[in-house]
């Protein structure tokens, strides 16, 4: 009765045991590389789960002007947010159907690893240590960003040589707080870290006046001093000083162990660049349709000579590039709308500029 | 069939019940055995999968972070960190717990005094106190009191004493300078004394009933001796006043405003539970005890620390310990306005690529050390003074 029930349920752990037990001693067989080399079947599944889903789960800013923010409506806007808008409408058809999940930097591999995000687009810098030890694929590079200082426009700092002695204010859990640490000693300028998890408290400390420098992205820092408050003397009361302390390749980041899914993210993600080299907008993208070019109407999902579209074996739709680029709008359209002279942020396209205007964004040819 | 005989023949295996209570138990162990294996397994597969490495070798991994009031170098490896973290979480542990114990009886014996005022001030302070999140509070010192103190271009100097800024405030250290072994040859002879007075004092307290004293008798001693032993030792030790520069102070003792924010969240938090814990203690003395103590003629003050106090000290132990796990755990709050305690470190390294699992679970084995080694003493402690019977 009693006792017959109890060693079924025993013998039922068991059995259950000893099944998840071989499974797992089969996939800890192979190593890291062999699970990639096997992705289709190896959790090459992301692609269609989120086809089934009908709905795209993005990680993050929440507390970044241009690049993740939230307004006072509480909706999303941002370099970064407009990214994730162009994987959805790549992927589903749909630039609204996105749940985005703001997440802090010292959560967002941690969220990224255990799943509760398919993709991590939130100003995240492209390292050596996160690629290999992180469990993270990056994909194409954004937005080329560099790590500045900012201070108070009436202090006399004018590069990290006249900061010895600082307190300088830092996020925790950022390339930031490294790249602070190794710039400082390889000048042999001491200086006292203090880190936080959020901008909230930090930006209290800079205004009280605790610390005596903001180290973060050049692009951030932008975001942050136009939003400066004019009680505190709006954004002429900051400066950020002219060095840039590293190299910060910003892109979207995906699990690692799925190639369907990350190659199919990045596609998506390189449209917009491509549309731009095209001449495509959101504008015109009706009109480029009916494009003689064959080139564009390849990359538009058009029909060629032979009646039938192309398809390159990612899983997209054949008209994703059109889909994106009508409801997100090409890479120019999304810089000038979040960070560009026109916005708060007032960032010169600089390096981020296309290869034809000499700068780096440069995207494989879709064919 | 026949007579019923009175046998003690033992029922088969299947149905004796001493039998059977060990084979579930067993099979119940192994159960959780197979669980925990299992979620193991999974664990590691998952890791491998994601090639996050699944060994410890990331705590010799070189740190790539500084720590801030410390000699920490960030090329000292992860482990060194860890250390200095859980340093720092000692630090305002320690006297955290000492601080909240005494504000926390004073409390709770205001909260019973016969005075309106006091009693009515005690238990505002309780109430109020023990309803706000601790989280809350850290931050309300933080972010509303200490960062508001004058900004260093405009801290306030006592003299060349003390130096008030949100930077911190900084009074005079001092440090040793010179050759400190005969000095440190002094001192380890003074403590010697010292314990040798206090035994002496108390023995003859219980042969003569004459009051002991031996607290001012131990430190007295070791004064005497450590003051022979400076000059002995040439002077060894100076004071380091504050000198404020433009970005801070050099020289002195620095007490940061997060640690100060934290220790006094902390403090008050903890204290206001302690001192419900001590008001329930002490009515929980006989109130006969209060009464003999009256009628020996003994003043307010006397009843309460020879009679009352002794006895409630023995009932609060154990719920006393127990704020004081809740304060050495509620330090990790320190995070939220960067104290560099152990939660802290370890966040920083698992953002910066030491794998999450690991990591964890070396985090929770330094908070159960800590935990562990406060229970192990207040246990000492509780059965040293427990109730032999009645």
């Amino acid at each position: 009765m009693r006792v017959h029930r109890l060693l079924i349920l025993a013998a039922a752990v068991f059995l259950l045991a000893g099944c998840y037990h071989s499974d797992d001693e089969e996939d800890a067989a192979g190593d890291g590389t062999a699970t990639q080399a096997q992705g289709g079947q190896q959790g090459g599944r992301l692609l269609s789960q989120v086809q089934d889903r009908g709905q795209l789960r993005c990680g993050v800013n929440d507390a970044v002007p241009g690049f993740g923010f939230v307004t006072e409506g509480g909706e999303f806007e941002g370099f970064d947010i407009d990214f994730c808008r162009v994987v959805a409408a790549a992927i589903l058809g749909d630039a609204e159907a996105v749940e985005f999940v703001p997440l802090t930097a010292e959560q967002r591999f941690t969220a990224l690893q255990a799943g509760e995000v398919d993709v991590l687009i939130r100003n995240t810098t492209y390292t050596a240590s996160r690629d290999g030890s992180e469990g993270a694929t990056f994909l194409h590079t954004t937005f080329y960003d560099g790590q500045g200082m900012m201070v108070r426009a009436d202090s006399e700092y004018q590069s990290l040589e006249d900061m010895g002695g600082t307190t300088v204010c830092v996020l925790s859990g950022t390339t930031t707080e490294l790249n602070l640490e190794s710039q400082f000693q390889a000048r042999d300028v001491d200086y006292t870290p203090l880190t936080f998890e959020d901008n909230e408290p930090l930006q209290q400390a800079f205004v009280q006046e605790r610390c005596d420098g903001w180290t973060s992205d050049k692009s951030q820092l932008a975001g942050v001093r136009s939003n400066w408050p004019e009680n505190q003397g709006g954004p002429e009361a900051l400066r950020i000083l002219d060095e840039t302390m590293s190299k910060e390749p910003l892109g979207p980041v995906v699990r690692d162990g799925d190639q369907e899914w990350a190659q199919a993210v990045n596609w998506a993600v390189m449209a917009p660049i491509q549309a731009e080299e095209f001449g495509v907008t959101s504008d015109n993208v009706q009109e480029m349709l009916e494009s003689e070019d064959p080139e564009i109407a390849r990359f538009l999902g058009q029909p060629g000579e032979d009646g039938a579209e192309f398809d390159s074996g990612l899983g997209l739709p054949a008209d994703y590039a059109a889909q994106v680029i009508e409801n997100v709008g090409n890479y120019a359209e999304i810089y000038d709308r979040n960070v560009g002279p026109d916005s708060p942020l007032d960032l010169e396209r600089g390096i981020n500029a296309l290869w034809t205007e000499g700068g780096l964004q440069y995207v494989p040819p879709y064919r | 069939m026949s007579a019923n005989p009175v046998v003690t023949r033992r029922p088969p295996p299947w149905r004796d019940v001493r039998v059977l209570r060990v084979v579930l138990q067993l099979a119940f162990l192994a159960g959780v055995g197979l669980l925990v294996l299992f979620l193991y397994f999974n664990l590691t597969a998952s890791l491998r999968r994601l090639g996050i490495q699944t060994g410890w070798g990331w705590l010799d991994e070189p740190s790539g972070f500084a720590i801030p009031d410390s000699d920490f170098r960030s090329s000292q490896p992860i482990s060194d960190a860890l250390i200095e973290g859980a340093v720092n979480t000692l630090k305002v542990s320690a006297l955290g717990i000492v601080l909240a114990t005494i504000l926390g009886v004073v409390v709770g014996v205001a909260r019973l005094s016969t005075n309106w005022l006091v009693r009515k001030a005690a238990a505002a302070f309780v109430e109020t106190i023990r309803n706000i999140p601790v989280l809350v509070i850290i931050i309300f010192w933080y972010l509303a009191v200490l960062l508001r103190l004058p900004p260093i271009s405009s801290a306030v100097e006592w003299g060349d004493l003390l130096v008030l800024s949100n930077r911190g405030l900084v009074v005079p250290k001092i440090v040793g300078e010179g050759d400190q072994a005969v000095f440190g040859v002094f001192i380890v002879a003074g403590l010697a004394a010292a314990v040798a007075a206090w035994i002496w004092r108390t023995r003859r307290f219980d042969a003569t009933g004459e009051p002991h004293h031996r607290v001012l008798w131990s430190g007295g001693v070791v004064l005497a001796v450590a003051l022979v032993g400076f000059f002995a030792g040439g002077m060894p030790l100076a004071v380091s006043l504050p000198e404020r520069g433009d970005l801070g102070t050099r020289e002195g003792f620095r007490l940061a405003p997060e640690y100060a924010a934290l220790l006094i969240a902390l403090v008050l938090y903890t204290a206001s539970h302690i001192a419900e814990i001590v008001r329930g203690s002490i009515l929980a003395v006989h109130r006969g005890q209060g009464e003999a103590a009256d009628a020996l003629g003994l003043s307010g003050f006397q009843r309460l620390r020879l009679v009352i106090l002794p006895q409630a000290f023995r009932i609060m132990i154990p719920p006393l310990a127990n704020q004081f796990l809740n304060l050495t755990k509620n330090s990790s709050l320190g995070v939220a306005i960067s104290y560099y305690e152990v939660t802290r470190v370890t966040r920083i390294a698992v953002s910066q690529a030491a794998p999450a699992p690991q990591a964890f679970a070396v985090l929770m084995a330094i908070y159960l050390f800590f935990s562990l080694t406060i229970a192990a003493i207040t246990n000492l402690v509780d059965r040293r003074l427990a109730y032999k019977g009645r």
